[in-house]
This record gives C-alpha cells, structure tokens and sequence, in this order.
C-alpha cells in the first residue's frame, strides 16, 4: 500500500507520491484526465476498486496502463469537508482485493489527517508548538459547520479559509474547537477582520 | 375528515417516490423521510443516524433541530437508546425517559433528556442484509410509543430509507455501500456549512436557514446539496421575500 497526494481544482498538483508506481499512476491520471482519483475528486465520493481489471469500461485508457504498471487495486479517497475540496488520497495494491472495515477506518483517518494538513499549512498553524491536526475533527458537531458559514459571511472569505480562522482561534485560545463553535452560532463571538493585516 | 392510516400511508408513499424520481437529492429525500414519520406516526420528533467508515453513528436528517441536541449527546457519550440499536440491531422502546428504569440504563442520558422535553423514543435499526447502517429513532410523549400497527409502518419507513439511501436495489459490493455513506455524511457537512452563511447574512437561526434553502431548492427545483454547495461557492443568491413584499438585500 501506497500513498498519493493530489490538490487543487482542476490543476493536480502532486504534493506526495510515496514511490514510483504511485506517482506514475498519478501522472497517467493527469495524463489522461481518467481513473478513480479524477472521479473521487469530481463526485466527491471514495471510490474503492478491489480489481481495477473489473473497471476497464469504465476508464479504457487508464486500467490497461495502470495493470501494466503493476497496480491492481485503487482507493481514492477525496480530502473534503463539505464544501471544502483540496484533492484526493490514493492508495494502491499489486494483487487484487478489498480494504479489510479496520483498514478503511484507518485509511478515513488518514484522509482527515492529510486534509487537515493541507488546509493548516498556508496559515503556519502547522508549525506552532502543541498543534495538533486532528483536533475537532470528525467531531459530528453541526456547529463547526455552521460557524463556518457563518464566519465565511463575517469575513468576506472562502469556507476554507473560514474553517481555517475558526481552528487557529480555537488553538490559539485552547479552547475545544466545538465550543468556539457554538458561541459563534449563539452570536457570542463574531470574527472581524484584523486590520493590522492584508 | 379523519383519513385513515391507510391514506396516509399512500400519501406518504407517493410524497417518497416524487422525490426519488427526477433531480434525486439523498438529503432531500431524508429530511422528507423525517418529517413525514411525524405526520404518520404521531411522532414529536424524528431523527436519522448513519454509521460512518469509522463504525461511529452521525446525524443525517432530522424533522428538528431540537433532535440535534439530545442525539448528539448520544453520540457523544455513546449512551443511549439509540446507540444502543445500533450495537445490538435490535428495537429499542422506552416509554418514559424520566423513569427509573432509564435513568438506571443511561444515567446520563436520561438527565439530559429531562431538558430537551422528549418523552419517550422508540429505536429502529436500519438494516442492510446482515449489517446495521444506522437507526431511525422517533421521539414521542411519555408513554405515547407507537402500537404494532404502527410500529410496523415505522419499520417499513425504515427500509423505504435503506432504498434512497443506496439508490439502487441490488446492492453489489461493501464498496459501493461505503462510498454512498461516505457521501451522504459529506453532503450533511455542505448543508450545514450552508445554512451558517444563510444565518449570518440574513440573521436567521439555524433552523429558519435550512428552511430558506429548502424552500428555494425546491421552488427552484434545485437539488438541495447542489444548492447548498452553490450558496457557498457563490454562485447562486438567495433573496428573502419578506410579507410584506420587500426583499432583503442577497449579502
């Protein structure tokens, strides 16, 4: 098993391939512009190929090369949160079959993580002592969603970047991300544009 | 005119395949779901749990947001009726959340139960061959839990819920079943990501907002999560009609 990072909408740009197979599928995907990382991505669904050699109608291009090359299963796993869309995970197998329900669960974490990774990155929240990527995440709470939005509203930003300033006042404050959350829906905290900034 | 079950069993079933046929919006077809389990079931409340790759049971629909509060205690706290019918697979009815025999099973849950005002609930596994994807759980007065005839219509709703939910009758493989879960929990996020924009431009609650969106998709005959993902992107504007015919201005 393998893993492959892809970002951006439309333009794939490559941030990790963990060997050579898995970057060649990546490029034979760009190449083409076909294969379950380009679907993932798309439909924002996970798509598990136990056999890729069962999926040759659907991508005609992609299968045979990506069986020549030595791939045999495929798990793409698109990096989202809602709204928020920054590229795909992919794994793949050199013999056929599924991910066991204990792999999978391991690879949606993966998955969570990479995300979080990627959207925490750009504003240097990564590189703060005592960060921690994977908190308040996959929390269930509805409130983090919503204050999202709302805080996309109240800064005139996107809702990535939103999800962003709601995770760095909560670490910034060490306060559990769903309470930050909540006051934010319950209009007790409103976020302002900080004018000594952009 | 009293309509018996019957009728609106049949209404029901018709409100259901009208949203499965053209521009099929999975949370459109729940939160219907939800809300027609009220109507029909003489519910106070209804609520839609779906496990998640990681074995965990999230919020999909409900016919409130009051439902939020007590199933996210659930999930929380892992305690509970509802969680509870997802380990065993089996029914789980409590008449009275006040009484003793709640409040020994789930301590906890039962007191933050006495705040949200439910009586009782009544947990039905939503089942899939051998597995268990999720459960329905209805939220009635004190000892006002539904009689078998009912019960069963709730079951019944149930599997009309598994049938959206996998859009296609045969299922083929776990694989397909995971990614359309996968899905639907993602779409949830959109919906909620966008009703915290529509609440904060319009200065609604959260509950109003799904509501505005709601209506909008289907006067527009948008599918929901496609809409919700147009108001965060931007793309599409929703203005608000007041009574008295002003609008409010789109942001």
């Amino acid at each position: 098993v393998s893993v492959t990072v892809m970002s951006g909408p439309g333009v794939h740009d490559p941030v990790s391939a963990s060997d050579a197979l898995a970057a060649r599928l990546e490029e034979l995907q760009l190449t083409l512009g076909e294969g379950p990382c380009v679907e993932a991505f798309a439909f924002d669904s996970p798509m598990l190929i136990p056999d890729l050699e069962t999926t040759v109608a659907r991508w005609s291009g992609f299968v045979p090369a990506a069986v020549s090359a030595g791939a045999r299963a495929m798990f793409a796993l698109p990096l989202h949160s809602g709204a928020i869309r920054l590229g795909v995970l992919a794994l793949y197998r050199v013999l056929p079959g599924s991910l066991a329900p204990e792999e999978l669960a391991d690879v949606l974490v993966f998955a969570d993580l990479a995300l979080q990774l990627l959207l925490d990155a750009p504003s240097g929240l990564t590189g703060q002592p005592g960060y921690h990527p994977m908190d308040g995440v996959s929390t269930g709470r509805v409130q983090v969603y919503q204050a999202s939005g709302m805080i996309s509203v109240q800064l005139a930003v996107s809702i990535d970047e939103a999800f962003v300033c709601l995770r760095a006042n909560a670490f910034a404050a060490g306060r559990p991300l769903g309470e930050v959350a909540h006051d934010v829906v319950a209009r007790r905290l409103r976020f302002t544009r900080d004018p000594g900034k952009g | 005119v009293a309509t018996t079950i019957n009728e609106r069993l049949a209404q029901t079933f018709v409100d259901l395949a009208d949203t499965l046929v053209a521009n099929f919006d999975l949370m459109e077809f729940l939160h219907t779901l939800t809300e027609q389990c009220v109507q029909l079931l003489d519910a106070d409340a209804a609520g839609l749990l779906l496990a998640d790759g990681r074995g965990a049971l999230r919020l999909v629909a409900a016919s409130t947001d009051k439902v939020q509060v007590i199933e996210l205690f659930q999930l929380q706290s892992d305690e509970g009726p509802c969680p509870d019918c997802y380990r065993t697979g089996q029914i789980v009815r409590i008449g009275d959340l006040r009484s003793a025999e709640a409040i020994s099973r789930w301590p906890g849950f039962a007191a933050a139960a006495a705040e949200t005002g439910f009586g009782g609930v009544h947990a039905i596994p939503m089942r899939l061959r051998e597995q268990i994807i999720g459960t329905l759980n209805l939220f009635h007065p004190v000892g006002a839990g539904p009689d078998p005839m009912t019960a069963r219509v709730a079951r019944s709703l149930v599997d009309v819920a598994t049938i959206g939910l996998l859009q296609e009758l045969a299922l083929r493989h776990q694989e397909i079943l995971t990614e359309q879960l996968q899905t639907a929990l993602n779409s949830r996020v959109i919906i909620e990501q966008a009703k915290g924009i529509l609440a904060e431009r319009y200065g609604l609650d959260p509950e109003q907002a799904f509501t505005v969106l709601r209506n909008y998709a289907r006067n527009h005959n948008h599918p929901l999560t496609q809409l919700a993902r147009d108001v965060i992107t931007g793309t599409v504007r929703i203005t608000i009609v007041h009574g008295d015919g002003t609008a409010s201005p789109a942001g």
